[in-house]
């Protein structure tokens, strides 16, 4: 198929439809408002869904009532709106429905500011929501991988019956690039028979499926969160996904940055190569499970005099770096979150004050 | 072969269609020409990578910039500077209008109706056919309707911008070009230029067109890129 030119957040209604999710239940928000105004259009089109709610919170048991009647479901929205659904997403991974949330994110807290952050990394890697649960959160960088990730998550989602989230900066839904749409990702659901409430007529199974968040008794609530924790620790024996820049050589720097924050970082380490300065990177394109492991052997790497968390925020992803990194080198952090994109200048001036 | 524009010059078309860069890249292209030349960002419905972003840039180049006051510039609201309607009354040589995208972007030139009375406008749809749906006339044609029912102006003319930004090849620049003029026959308006990268230029046959090129410095860069210096090289 030949190339087209899109808009990360047309590409990323696209690739939904592409993948078989012909439900789409949405509240606009600044800068993901693209996804609900192009699905608007496109939904019509090939016999699907597009239904506003008349809140995130309502869009959330919107979700959550297609995903537990085995119907392939996303959603979009923007930090804020992401807030509001954190309690429907709790209850989606407690009665283990799949369903994908995309998060566009800008400037927070609060009404915080339209431009790009990446200030969710906390909501959507531990929690948001309340209880213990997780979610399978992917990271891309470009508007070709946030399809392709899109494409994969309704998969994922499935797979583990938890709910999947694609966080994406604002850049990555406000830009332009080439994409195509690969075929191969399209994949059938899976057998639904044992968990969607989709009517017994729908299944060959005579066993009655049963939704719900409610264990009253202390036992069976334990039970139920170590069968989730189960899956988790699954996700992280199998889930890992990252991409490595520069790390074949000898490097004195070690940078950990994810999204469009790393391209900057491959434009920074591209110049210091030339001024004869080796800096390496790990781009996690998974963000839970994050790919620890990677991390520590790269910062354990002789010669590596430190590791550098990029990232915009004021902090966070930099919290899992040094939990990887567990006392190899020492770890640094650098960041701004006015929605302002740090600069490759300002990161390579951050990499010198290091070195110094 | 040199564009021939004068006056008021609204440039409109699907999103994405690549509106504000030949925004930019226009008035500076005039400016350099030695005309008087300003510019409005009436992008009223995009957040990111508007005019706004290439003042700086314009003022260096000599072009006048018409924005919304500098604490609104990123205001999450619709902000039409009561200037625009000045402008238009005073176009100089030349007066770029860069429009939102698709019908709803061009409602703001309904907005601006009583300061256009009276006055010819050119209101120019930019076509980009590597973007989805923009690839049949039928689709072309039924944006260049919504745009006019919108604006509650006339489409006068088209700009042929085929591209697929980094990945352009010169495939794309001639079919693209064969099938902006082949739009232009069949609706009878003139194809008033087309829009080319600058760094493609050396490799282009211009024999292969009947209408001027304007060459294309990319102001609207992510923040990983620099922007390309007008009338040079990248920067």
């Amino acid at each position: 198929m030949s190339k087209v030119l899109m808009k990360g957040n047309e590409a990323i209604g696209e690739a939904a439809i592409r993948a078989g999710s012909l439900n789409y239940f949405a509240y606009p928000i600044t800068p993901q408002s693209e996804v609900a105004e192009y699905l608007s259009r496109r939904m019509p089109e090939v016999g699907g869904v597009f239904l506003q709610g008349e809140s995130e919170v309502a869009v959330s048991y919107m979700i959550f009532g297609a995903a537990a009647c085995g119907e392939r479901v996303f959603t979009t929205s923007s930090s804020p709106g992401i807030s509001l659904m954190s309690e429907g997403i709790s209850y989606i991974t407690a009665a283990e429905c799949p369903a994908v949330f995309v998060n566009i994110m800008r400037g927070g807290p609060g009404l915080g500011g339209i431009l790009p952050s990446q200030a969710d990394y906390f909501q959507a890697t531990k929690g948001g929501g309340h209880g213990d649960y997780r979610l399978l959160v992917m990271a891309p960088a470009s508007v070709q991988e946030a399809v392709e990730m899109v494409m994969q998550a309704f998969v994922l989602a499935e797979k583990y019956l938890n709910p999947v989230m694609i966080l994406g900066d604002g850049l990555i839904g406000q830009m332009m690039e080439p994409v195509e749409f690969p075929e191969h990702l399209k994949v059938e659901p899976s057998n639904k028979d044992g968990w969607a409430t989709s009517g017994m007529d729908t299944r060959k199974s005579s066993h009655r499926n049963l939704v719900k968040t409610l264990y009253l008794d202390p036992g069976e609530l334990n039970a139920h969160n170590l069968k989730l924790k189960a899956k988790y620790e699954r996700m992280q024996r199998e889930e890992i996904r990252y991409e490595t820049y520069n790390l074949n050589g000898d490097y004195e720097i070690l940078i950990v940055s994810y999204g469009t924050m790393s391209r900057v970082c491959r434009t920074a380490i591209d110049n210091l190569k030339e001024s004869g300065l080796e800096v390496g990177m790990i781009r996690p394109q998974h963000l839970f499970p994050f790919p620890g492991q990677a991390i520590n052997d790269a910062a354990a790497k002789k010669g590596c005099r430190a590791v550098l968390s990029v990232e915009m925020s004021m902090g966070q992803m930099v919290e899992d770096v040094e939990r990887s990194v567990i006392g190899k080198c020492p770890v640094h952090w650098y960041g701004k979150c006015g929605g302002e994109v740090p600069t490759p200048e300002e990161v390579m001036g951050e990499i010198r004050k290091i070195i110094e | 072969m040199q564009i021939d524009l004068y006056g008021i010059v609204a440039i409109v078309g699907n999103y994405g269609s690549g509106k504000t860069e030949i925004s930019i890249n226009l008035a500076v292209d005039r400016k350099q020409a030695g005309l008087d030349v300003r510019i409005a960002d009436l992008d009223l419905v995009n957040p990111y990578f508007r005019t706004r972003e290439a003042r700086q840039a314009l003022a260096e180049a000599g072009v006048e910039v018409v924005l919304p006051p500098e604490h609104l510039l990123q205001a999450d609201l619709p902000v039409l500077s009561p200037a625009i309607g000045g402008m238009i009354q005073q176009s100089g040589d030349l007066a770029v209008l860069d429009v939102g995208g698709n019908n709803a972007g061009a409602r703001v030139l309904a907005a601006l109706a009583d300061a256009f009375k009276g006055r010819q406008v050119h209101m120019l749809q930019v076509i980009n056919p590597m973007r989805p749906a923009m690839n049949t006339a039928a689709g072309c044609l039924k944006l260049r309707d919504e745009i006019e029912k919108a604006a509650r102006l006339k489409i006068t003319g088209f700009i042929g911008n085929a591209n697929l930004i980094d990945e352009t090849g010169l495939q794309e620049i001639y079919s693209g070009y064969e099938f902006v003029q082949s739009l232009a026959q069949q609706s009878g308006l003139p194809l008033e230029f087309i829009a080319v990268a600058r760094k493609l230029l050396p490799d282009i046959d211009r024999r292969r067109f009947s209408c001027p090129v304007l060459p294309v410095d990319r102001q609207l860069v992510p923040p990983w890129l620099s922007a390309a210096k007008f009338g040079g090289s990248v920067g």
